[in-house]
């Protein structure tokens, strides 16, 4: 502890135990008990002669005690002290109700909260605790309140105390009463019997409550401990657990489903344990809808499991989307997904059951299959045909166009017409679809309906994003004519179907839209701008001419994705038809952009814009390319006034590129890298100086080192660092320190510092430059510059001083927020 | 039984974090989804692990609604999106939507800048959840599933700001948000109708607080700021980007303009442009006043306030300048406070709250040598003040929209728990309503009585109309129809309709009762004694004796008859229709007392 904290402490710990002081918010108490909690979880401690001791934990005692009594609930307290002395010793004390050292009282002593119990069984045994069963509160009756802290009225005490339990089963059973561990079939220790009692009686009480609470202390030990104990507690439990199945309705089927996934995950569990599987086959078909296929999915997700299961589990999956198969197929169509299986009563009645239950179900069947088609573990074969076949399907009941087969597929017909929810679902499982292998028809019935999806007037803006974003991932893994660059057959078609779709929501009236339908031109330019087939659909469209005007979109973020849509186009040669009368299109975009960076009054289109430049630079774009300096000396001048401090951030990027490309690429510290030879730079050093100074790269530098905003003034740093680092290696510029550059450069610093400009851009001369490096302590910076601004404000010393200081603070017209 | 409950996650017993969990009739929606500007860590955002641990966000959650563009109610927005992972619709007003990036995107920039903190959300993330954002116009039903539905009022408070009604069936809540009940520089006041929810969910900032008019508070705004220019100092109020600065600017401006000041006035950042777009934009959103004189006047084109350069700091003479933030804890605000502090001629006046840690807490709470980076000990010469321009319901404005809303139950939010505990015990004892605050984590249960909505035929009313009685709306009256269930829809409509509409024929039914009566004499006389009888005790009625013996009491038939096995005993037949049921019965236990004695 700093010497300034242990003299501002008693102060501050005779303020908080005045009734009469007033006392700081919650947050302030809240830090302060964090940071005793930091101070004492090290082994330094309070620095015995600068703090008198005894007093001060008196009072902090006092005023915890005087917290609790205040808000009546034990366990709403934040009581993360773990003591002010020895500290988990003085809270084993405290918790059988022995006074401190010093004879003080310790109020909280009866029935500490669940907080108060969790940092002292958190420890690692043999640390603090030498002989944990011997400490465990059990006799105390600490263990009764932490029972009845599991029915606190609020959910974080409830939870932290069902938490609690379990770490005092699992030390119990990890040092039983001597010290050994218990062995499975063994007496269990005093105190996990009584756990395990509780437990045991609430899985047989009426009160759906009290059933979940001891579900969610089971799914936590199954979950943290993996000791051979573990299974002696399921053996003895699972009869309990699997009873639960026989009540009409089923209590707490989620925290059930958890509990019995959790021991299935188990390492502990032989995959042969038959009792679990067993339970798990009656739950797959007692419980409802809503939680089957949570545990359906969570059985696939096992890595080991009976194969019956896996089918059976995979079935409850499917069961959904093949009834809707089934509903809509006009006869005799492809196989279905569950072919000579039955339909499932239970499904079909959930599914006609409302709107919100159909909704409920499809949405979470697409989810569970969305999160399962990546995985390895995914049942094999993987009906991909069909899964596309009914996605495809329920888009087209959401949008209406389905013909519906049976009066399940009429009324799943009105009832799905327009729902958004499903169509966001199913859109999202149809992309991840496209990760599967599959025939050409699948990629063609696929972008089929997304394109209908794209041009339905009626999809919502989400709707869209996800069609879009689907749309690409579809394009991106559409399989390619072997050993030729072209896009196969399919895609040109498409595309020259998508350009007039895109072009219309490119104009629609949804920021929203305008902008997904941007960044989908951008992802798909980058990865298809050097195709022919896409390069001559996209130029005989209208669609470079559209997202040029989007650049003047009254909503920044538009403006923002059409200047990244632009320069990526521009990139590669895409921003307009190269036919004469477009001319004045294919003129260059820089000044456009330009201008967008000087005058925007947003910060998302310079700060675009400012990317771009970068990457035109970085690949040696024409603009960038005819006149490097020029171009620099250009962007950094206006970049370097800009408001926006990640504007200033990225022009010190592009700053930092253009000095790659002028000294060298930056060496690599990696150890283990293979030294290159240095490549010699382009042009001599003095030369290449003169270049950085007259694109104004050092006065933007300078400057920036000084910046208000830290990110800009470390970019600064590192770059000045680079610099340094290049030009040492260079003797002939090797200067002493202290001549009359060194004078003038230090004379210079504070004028930066004020965040003036010193000299005219490229007005300065090398050897100044150079000076005012070496005169710059750039580590230290660094090393300052590393720690985050407020690091002052968020010191306990700073914390202290504001509680001490906040009486007066307080007493005027006290609440006040925003 | 269906239940309404609640559980504040942020906001319960606490101010900052707002974000509250209800569940109506299986429905369950986030009220806003703001962080705590006092935390640096994870304690910041609401701990979503309790929805989280209900299986997939998007699943369980039916909406988010986010009442106004304030980060304590809006701030954990893109993580929770974005970064937890609710894919689901977030609800609110159209200048919420336009406004909430824009101070996501600030409050980004600073922990980035600031904090250094790396894993944040991006701008893309902003972006990415703004686009889950559907905007809603006030006073408009939005049907966000096919039973559940949402209907934003004008909450006065900051520029979009609104409180909602949710419905699910009969059953509705209405959250407040933040509200200002009474109008200020550039707001109207909070406005509701007699919606009589099941719960109103309100906020109590200034549960116990009856504050002074705010005229008073910006007579001593402008009276201070006058003084230090007119003395030669410099005048720095740290502001948010939008909202209160704009309402401060309005009062300098028109002080500026009425006294023919010539300083400086700047307004950092280039906020100014986008704050004015925004308030042209929504000029409906604003008071009165400001829609009035828009057309001659617009109140956010400032004469007077020009836009700062960082340079204009050290320029000599006065100035005022508005920057951002507003807790001095990083940017422009702090460097300008750090150029200026040594100068006793000049003044910062914080206009809100400041969290601990904050250079602009320090300075309230009295701190007058501040240590900054590198150890160097700012000294702090210059005067400050602190002025709540914070446009929140006192109690009085509490209690009046409690009344006006009529609400079954009251729950407190956004409010510390003492105060809390005040205006509990107030809209209890006063208005008779149940209240509760619970803690964050603490879940409120409240049963709610299903209450089913019947349709009355025009028909009926009218007739019920005619009988002279006019409706009153806190009167009940008992209406008599046949109630008809037709495609899951209740009606009440008079008989003859029913049996029209159902195409059923109408039946009589008659009760009947035996009454036997000791009269030796023969049937007809019985019969005669006691048409003699009724005739006397009824006199409103009509009474009839039929030529074949029988007596008539409106509807109600009574014949005589001699049982063969005890000649000294009649037995009368009484026999009345279901509309005359109330005088059969009265007849059957008149008769029942006997006959009075006949004249010897």
């Amino acid at each position: 502890m700093d010497p300034e904290c242990a003299q501002l402490l008693p102060a501050l710990c005779a303020v908080l135990v005045d009734p009469r002081q007033p006392v700081a918010d919650d947050t302030c108490l809240e830090k302060l008990l964090d940071w005793f909690k930091t101070v004492t979880e090290g082994d330094i401690f309070f620095p015995v002669g600068s703090l008198n001791l005894t007093p001060c934990k008196k009072k902090v005692w006092e005023l915890l005690g005087e917290e609790r009594s205040s808000r009546g609930t034990p366990g709403a307290v934040p009581l993360v002290t773990p003591g002010l002395g020895r500290p988990h010793r003085v809270q084993c004390r405290a918790a059988a109700g022995a006074p401190l050292p010093g004879g003080a009282a310790v109020p909280c002593a009866e029935s500490p909260g669940p907080e108060f119990w969790g940092p002292l069984l958190l420890t690692p045994p043999g640390r603090n605790l030498r002989s944990p069963g011997k400490l465990l509160p059990v006799s105390s009756g600490a263990v009764d309140t932490i029972f009845s802290l599991q029915g606190d009225s609020s959910l974080f005490v409830a939870s932290a105390a069902s938490q609690l339990l379990v770490h005092v089963l699992a030390l119990s059973m990890q040092g039983g009463a001597e010290g050994q561990p218990c062995l499975p079939g063994g007496d269990w220790p005093a105190c996990a019997q009584r756990i395990m009692d509780h437990v045991e009686e609430s899985l047989c009480s009426a009160a759906t409550p009290k059933v979940t609470q001891a579900l969610n202390v089971l799914t936590t030990t199954f979950g943290r401990c993996q000791s051979p104990w573990t299974e002696a507690l399921w053996v003895r439990l699972s009869p309990r657990v699997a009873c639960l199945l026989e009540r009409d309705p089923i209590p707490a089927a989620h925290s059930f489903v958890d509990l019995l996934l959790c021991v299935a995950r188990s390492p502990v569990f032989s995959s042969s344990d038959g009792s679990l599987w067993e339970t798990v086959v009656r739950a797959l078909s007692c419980l409802g809808p809503t939680h089957m296929g949570p545990l359906a999915l969570g059985i696939l997700k096992l890595e080991h499991c009976p194969q019956a299961l896996r089918t059976q589990a995979f079935q409850v999956l499917l069961q959904p989307l093949a009834c809707v198969l089934k509903a809509t197929v006009q006869a005799p169509g492809p196989p279905g997904l569950l072919d000579g299986t039955a339909d499932d009563a239970t499904t079909v009645d959930t599914l006609l059951a409302s709107k919100s239950s159909c909704a409920g179900l499809l949405c979470r069947t697409l989810a569970h299959l969305e999160e399962l088609q990546p995985l390895p573990q995914r049942p094999s074969p993987w009906p991909q045909a069909s899964l596309l076949g009914a996605t495809v399907t329920v888009l087209r009941l959401c949008d209406g166009s389905a013909a519906p087969a049976s009066s399940v597929g009429g009324h799943l017909c009105g009832t799905l017409a327009g729902c958004v929810r499903v169509q966001r679902a199913a859109l999202d499982f149809l992309g991840t679809l496209s990760q599967g292998t599959g025939p050409q028809e699948l990629v063609t019935q696929a972008l089929a309906v997304l394109l209908e999806c794209l041009e339905s007037p009626g999809s919502s803006p989400t709707v869209l994003k996800k069609a879009f974003q689907a749309t690409l991932r579809w394009l991106l893994s559409s399989p390619k004519t072997p050993g030729c660059s072209d896009l196969g057959p399919l895609i040109p078609q498409f595309l020259r179907e998508l350009f007039p779709v895109l072009q219309k929501r490119l104009c629609h009236p949804c920021w929203e839209v305008r902008d997904s339908a941007l960044e989908f031109l951008t992802q798909l330019s980058r990865h298809w701008g050097g195709q022919a087939d896409f390069r001559c659909a996209l130029l005989a469209s209208e669609v470079p001419e559209l997202a040029l005007q989007l650049l003047q979109d009254p909503e920044s973020y538009v403006r923002a994705s059409a200047v990244t849509a632009m320069g990526q186009l521009s990139s590669q040669g895409l921003h307009a038809p190269t036919s004469p009368e477009h001319a004045e299109a294919r003129q260059s975009l820089f000044p456009e952009l330009l201008h967008i960076l000087s005058v925007d009054s947003e910060g998302f289109p310079r700060r675009a814009v400012m990317q771009v430049f970068t990457e035109w630079l970085r690949d040696g774009h024409a603009d960038a390319a005819r006149d490097m300096e020029q171009f620099v000396a250009t962007v950094l001048q206006v970049a370097s006034r800009d408001l926006d401090w990640e504007v200033r951030a990225q022009g010190l990027e592009l700053a930092l590129v253009f000095l790659g490309q002028t000294l060298g690429p930056p060496r690599t510290h990696c150890p283990y890298a293979v030294a290159l030879p240095e490549v010699a730079p382009a042009q001599p050093l003095t030369e290449a100086l003169r270049a950085l100074c007259h694109v104004g790269l050092f006065d933007f530098a300078f400057c920036a080192l000084f910046d208000c905003d830290r990110p800009v003034a470390q970019k600064s740093c590192d770059l000045l660092l680079f610099l340094r680092d290049k030009i040492a290696s260079y003797s002939s510029l090797r200067e002493a320190r202290g001549g009359p550059n060194t004078a003038s450069a230090e004379a210079t610093l504070p004028r930066w510092r004020a965040g003036e400009q010193a000299q005219p851009p490229g007005d300065q001369e090398p050897e100044a430059v150079l000076a005012m490096l070496r005169s710059l302590d750039l580590e230290g910076l660094r090393s300052t510059l590393a720690e985050s601004s407020d690091h002052v404000e968020k010191s306990p010393q700073s914390l202290l001083q504001d509680m001490l200081a906040t009486g007066g603070f307080l007493q005027g017209d006290e609440a006040d927020c925003y | 039984m269906p239940e309404i409950r609640v559980t504040p996650l942020g906001a319960g017993q606490d101010v900052g974090r707002s974000c509250i969990l209800v569940s109506i009739a299986g429905k369950n929606v986030m009220l806003d989804c703001g962080m705590h500007m006092g935390f640096n860590d994870d304690r910041r955002f609401p701990d979503f692990s309790y929805i989280t641990q209900n299986g997939r966000l998007t699943d369980f959650l039916d909406c988010v609604i986010i009442s106004h563009f304030h980060l304590d109610h809006c701030g954990a927005l893109p993580y929770f999106s974005e970064m937890v992972g609710y894919d689901g619709p977030i609800y609110m007003t159209h200048p919420t939507q336009a406004i909430c990036p824009i101070l996501l995107e600030d409050y980004r920039k600073i922990a980035v800048d600031k904090k250094g903190e790396a894993n944040f959300f991006t701008s893309q993330m902003i972006k990415d959840c703004m686009k889950k954002v559907v905007a809603v116009h006030l006073h408009q039903t939005v049907q966000v599933h096919d039973e559940l539905e949402i209907k934003a009022y004008y909450a006065g408070h900051v520029l979009g700001a609104a409180m909602f009604q949710i419905k699910v069936g009969s059953e509705s809540v209405v959250y407040t948000g933040d509200y200002n009940m009474t109008p200020d520089r550039h707001l109207g006041a909070a406005w509701i109708d007699k919606c009589r929810p099941n719960l109103l969910i309100t906020e109590s900032t200034y549960a116990t607080t009856i504050r002074d008019s705010k005229r008073c508070r910006e007579r001593d705004f402008l009276k201070k700021v006058h003084e230090t220019v007119e003395r030669g100092g410099k005048v720095l109020i740290p502001v948010f980007a939008l909202g209160r600065a704009q309402e401060l600017c309005i009062l300098l401006e028109t002080f500026w303009e009425r006294m023919n000041l010539k300083v400086p006035i700047y307004f950092s950042t280039g906020l100014t442009e986008k704050a004015n777009h925004y308030y042209k934009l929504f000029i409906p959103w604003t008071n009165q006043k400001i829609r009035k004189t828009f057309v001659q006047r617009n109140m956010f084109e400032f004469k007077h306030i020009k836009a700062f350069d960082r340079a204009f700091a050290d320029n000599p003479g006065p100035m005022v300048v508005f920057a951002t933030p507003g807790m001095l804890h990083a940017g422009q605000s702090l460097q300008i406070f750090r150029k200026w502090a040594g100068n006793e001629k000049n003044m910062v006046i914080m206009p809100g709250y400041c969290v601990q840690g904050t250079v602009g807490h320090k300075i309230l709470s009295g701190q007058r040598k501040l240590e900054m980076e590198g150890r160097q000990v700012l000294e702090v010469k210059m005067q400050v003040e602190y002025m709540s321009f914070s446009a929140h319901a006192d109690a009085k404005g509490i209690m009046q929209l409690v009344g006006q809303a009529e609400p079954e139950s009251v729950l407190l939010v956004h409010g510390e728990a003492k105060k809390m505990e005040f205006l509990k015990q107030k809209i209890e004892q006063e208005l008779r309503v149940s209240c509760y605050m619970p803690a964050n984590g603490e879940t409120v249960t409240l049963p709610t009585s299903p209450s089913i909505p019947v349709g009355i035929s025009l028909g009926l009313l009218k007739r019920e109309m005619a009988q002279g009685l006019l409706p009153e709306a806190k009167k009940p009256r008992l209406l008599h129809g046949t109630l008809i269930m037709k495609d899951s829809n209740f009606r009440l409509v008079s008989s003859e309709q029913a049996l029209k509409e159902l195409g059923l024929a109408e039946h009589q039914l008659r009760f009947t009762c035996r009454v036997h009566l000791h009269d030796t004499r023969k049937e007809q006389e019985t019969a005669l004694r006691v048409y003699s009888h009724l005739k006397s005790v009824l006199k409103d009625h009509c009474v009839q004796h039929l030529p074949d013996g029988s007596v008539t009491v409106e509807s109600v038939l009574l014949q005589a008859a001699a049982p063969s096995e005890d000649p000294g005993t009649k037995v009368l037949l009484v026999s009345w229709t279901y509309q005359d049921e109330e005088l059969g019965s009265f007849l059957t236990s008149l008769l029942k007392k006997g006959l009075p004695q006949a004249p010897s």
